[in-house]
């Protein structure tokens, strides 16, 4: 017999999410994917900047006054997120939080530079002072956060947590970035389409996938036009403005925070992402500011 | 371009070894993507001639591509043609066309295998008609540059063919043709792309239309192809112009030249309109007789049928004589919600002896004129 396919819908990390699994019967699939959801949650209460008790928001509290003890997990994100500023030659920076006090996507404005200014001093991951587990952001106004890998993070996580619990079937998606346990019951892949970046019901390709995961990051998640020119959420760290080079870019990895990060970096290196892209070593989908659609079918050789 | 400081695979394992550190992830092991598709395309071909009604095709077909595992897939084509009516006159001066039915089975495969920075396909297909068997296989690649900006491709193709025709002109009379492509595509600019492509084919054997009278045509053709196409995005106004222009020479001395046109035009709201223009021009074989009979002997015999010799090269073949064409056509497509998109497409052709631009035509044959009109649906998924 094969196990039926069940879908959980639920809002999480102001995104819409989903689980899908297939286990024996409604109620098995309902514990599992309900300790999933747990996961994700813990996640977004965890790091969330909104609440004034997470780690993070305890940490930019303590901006230019003191440190603060992190936690294994928090540290190990810290970690991370230091890597990525290397990687990407300074572009990926977890302190560029600060610039959406200039830049708010609700209303068409584009901020001076007199404004952009005082913010960018802020932005100075190198800065951030690490000893013994704690952390300390030096200059009063530094904030940190996770938006740019939590989400993805937390997909690894819910679905190693069903992996762990016996599931073979089935995939985690929270607000377009998905990490697969397996294929379909019946060994068929999921097909998954690509956005389509300039219309919100289409799609530009679709891709089969059953291991691994699939990322996607585009200038239509939060933007506005003026005089014909889009601004989009994914800013410089260091000009304080949009990226404007790709609409989209999405990367097949073995892991959701890997692919999350390659995306975010390929569209913060504006024309040298297809050069970031293709040094990844991973499979992508990306489309640049003309439209045209730039691939490449095959991931590399990661375990190398 | 800016190019990372690290080596690439450098780069890629220690973005995955950092992401590894992270807590509770769990690395499996990964599958290259796979990929599928479907599409059925309904064609309705029509042409006249002199007001005969020749041929009507339905032609409907599934391709399908059907991901099997790791990083090979396995496209395969099922095509079932049923062709009724008359089938071209061998002369437009002879008349009562002969009818004729016809069932034609084909089938392909090829695999492809991705590597790093190039692939490589090997297909093979079979096509079977009564009267003719039909067996090709063929070895493809590609390479790219680092910078993907620059694509290699070579290839190369054979074939065996088996002609049996029913009317016994010949028995088990055999074909045999041997294909070699290299080419280059070049990404110009972000706007434009370069290809230049040169194919060789030299076939040998029993080149003979079966069914004409008096072709008798030379058992060895060399042909050479050079085809140079450019596509450029207009920023302006979103559109794709694609233009290309092919010479043709072959060793039965027939030079052709085909300059040919197409724009892509995105309207809104998933409409595009797509007019496309080709301009067409040959000259005859050397052997190609027109429409001309001899004075004694009279129709279908070619001038001075009765004092040559018995195996001297001729042809009526239409395909053979020198003529000019236009095409010109106009698709219109609409993308229906994300997963289907139908497209209707008119076009319109003309062919005529003296609209050869380079060489002598043959003004003995009656103009063709063909219209096509086609309908498809492509589904994605």
């Amino acid at each position: 017999m094969v196990d039926a396919v069940v879908r959980f819908p639920f809002d999480a990390m102001a995104s819409r999410c989903e689980v899908r699994l297939a286990a024996p019967d409604g109620h098995a699939a309902e514990e599992l994917a309900l300790a999933a959801i747990a996961e994700v949650r813990r996640i977004e209460r965890t790091y969330s900047r909104y609440r004034a008790d997470s780690i993070v928001s305890r940490i930019n509290a303590a901006a230019g006054r003191y440190s603060v003890e992190c936690d294994a997990e928090t540290a190990q994100l810290l970690d991370y997120a230091d890597h990525l500023h290397r990687a990407s030659g300074g572009l990926f920076d977890i302190t560029s939080g600060v610039l959406r006090r200039a830049w708010d996507f609700r209303q068409p404005r584009v901020p001076h530079a007199r404004e952009l200014a005082p913010l960018l001093a802020l932005v100075d991951w190198p800065a951030v002072q690490r000893e013994d587990g704690a952390v300390f952001l030096p200059r009063t106004g530094m904030e940190i956060d996770f938006g740019g890998f939590g989400k993805e993070y937390a997909a690894d996580r819910a679905c190693a947590l069903l992996q762990e619990r016996g599931v073979r079937h089935g995939y985690v998606n929270l607000g377009g970035d998905m990490r697969f346990i397996g294929p379909q019951p019946d060994g068929r892949l999921w097909s998954i389409g690509i956005q389509d970046p300039r219309k919100a019901d289409g799609t530009v390709a679709s891709i089969a996938v059953s291991q691994g995961a699939l990322t996607t990051s585009g200038d239509y998640e939060r933007f506005f036009d003026v005089d014909g020119k889009r601004y989009c959420h994914v800013l410089n760290p260091r000009t304080g403005m949009p990226v404007s080079h790709w609409r989209s870019v999405s990367v097949l990895a073995p892991l959701a925070v890997l692919g999350g990060s390659v995306s975010t970096i390929a569209m913060l290196k504006e024309d040298g992402g297809l050069s970031f892209l293709a040094a990844s070593g991973l499979a992508y989908f990306a489309i640049d500011g003309t439209g045209q659609a730039h691939h490449h079918s095959i991931s590399g050789d990661y375990a190398s | 371009m800016t190019t990372s400081r690290q080596p690439p695979q450098d780069l890629a394992a220690s973005l995955l070894a950092a992401a590894l550190l992270l807590p509770g992830v769990q690395a499996l092991a990964d599958e290259p993507p796979q990929g599928g598709s479907i599409s059925l395309r309904y064609l309705d071909y029509a042409d006249r001639q002199s007001g005969l009604d020749r041929i009507r095709a339905h032609s409907p077909s599934i391709a399908v591509t059907a991901p099997v595992a790791s990083d090979w897939s396995i496209e395969g084509t099922l095509t079932a043609d049923d062709v009724s009516g008359a089938s071209p006159r061998y002369h437009t001066a002879v008349s009562g066309a002969s009818h004729m039915q016809d069932e034609r089975k084909a089938g392909d495969i090829a695999v492809t295998r991705y590597f790093r920075r190039g692939t490589l396909t090997a297909g093979a297909a079979y096509s079977t008609e009564h009267d003719y068997v039909s067996r090709a296989l063929s070895l493809n690649g590609t390479v790219s540059s680092e910078d993907n900006n620059t694509t290699w491709a070579f290839g190369i193709a054979g074939s065996r063919d088996r002609i049996d025709p029913v009317n016994h002109v010949v028995v088990d009379e055999h074909k045999r043709t041997l294909s070699i492509l290299a080419g280059v595509t070049r990404v110009l600019t972000p706007n434009d792309i370069g290809q230049l492509t040169l194919t060789r084919t030299n076939g040998d054997g029993y080149l003979n239309d079966p069914y004409k009278l008096f072709d008798n045509r030379p058992r060895s053709r060399r042909q050479n192809t050079v085809l140079l196409r450019w596509n450029h995005f207009v920023d302006s106004t979103g559109g794709t112009s694609r233009l290309s222009y092919r010479y043709y020479s072959d060793s039965f001395r027939i030079r052709a030249h085909t300059l040919s046109g197409e724009y892509v035009q995105p309207l809104g709201g998933g409409w595009s309109i797509v007019p496309e223009l080709r301009l067409y021009t040959q000259s005859a074989a050397y052997f190609y007789y027109d429409p001309v009979y001899d004075g004694t002997l009279g129709p279908p015999f070619p001038p001075g049928f009765a004092s040559a010799e018995p195996n001297r090269l001729s042809s009526p073949d239409q395909r053979l004589s020198g003529f000019g064409a236009v095409t010109a056509g106009l698709k219109v497509q609409r993308e229906i919600g994300k997963l289907w998109t139908v497209d209707v497409k008119v076009e319109g052709y003309e062919q005529r002896g003296n609209w050869r631009l380079f060489h002598d035509g043959s003004p003995g044959l009656a103009p063709l004129h063909a219209r096509i009109f086609q309908v498809g649906l492509t589904r994605r998924w």
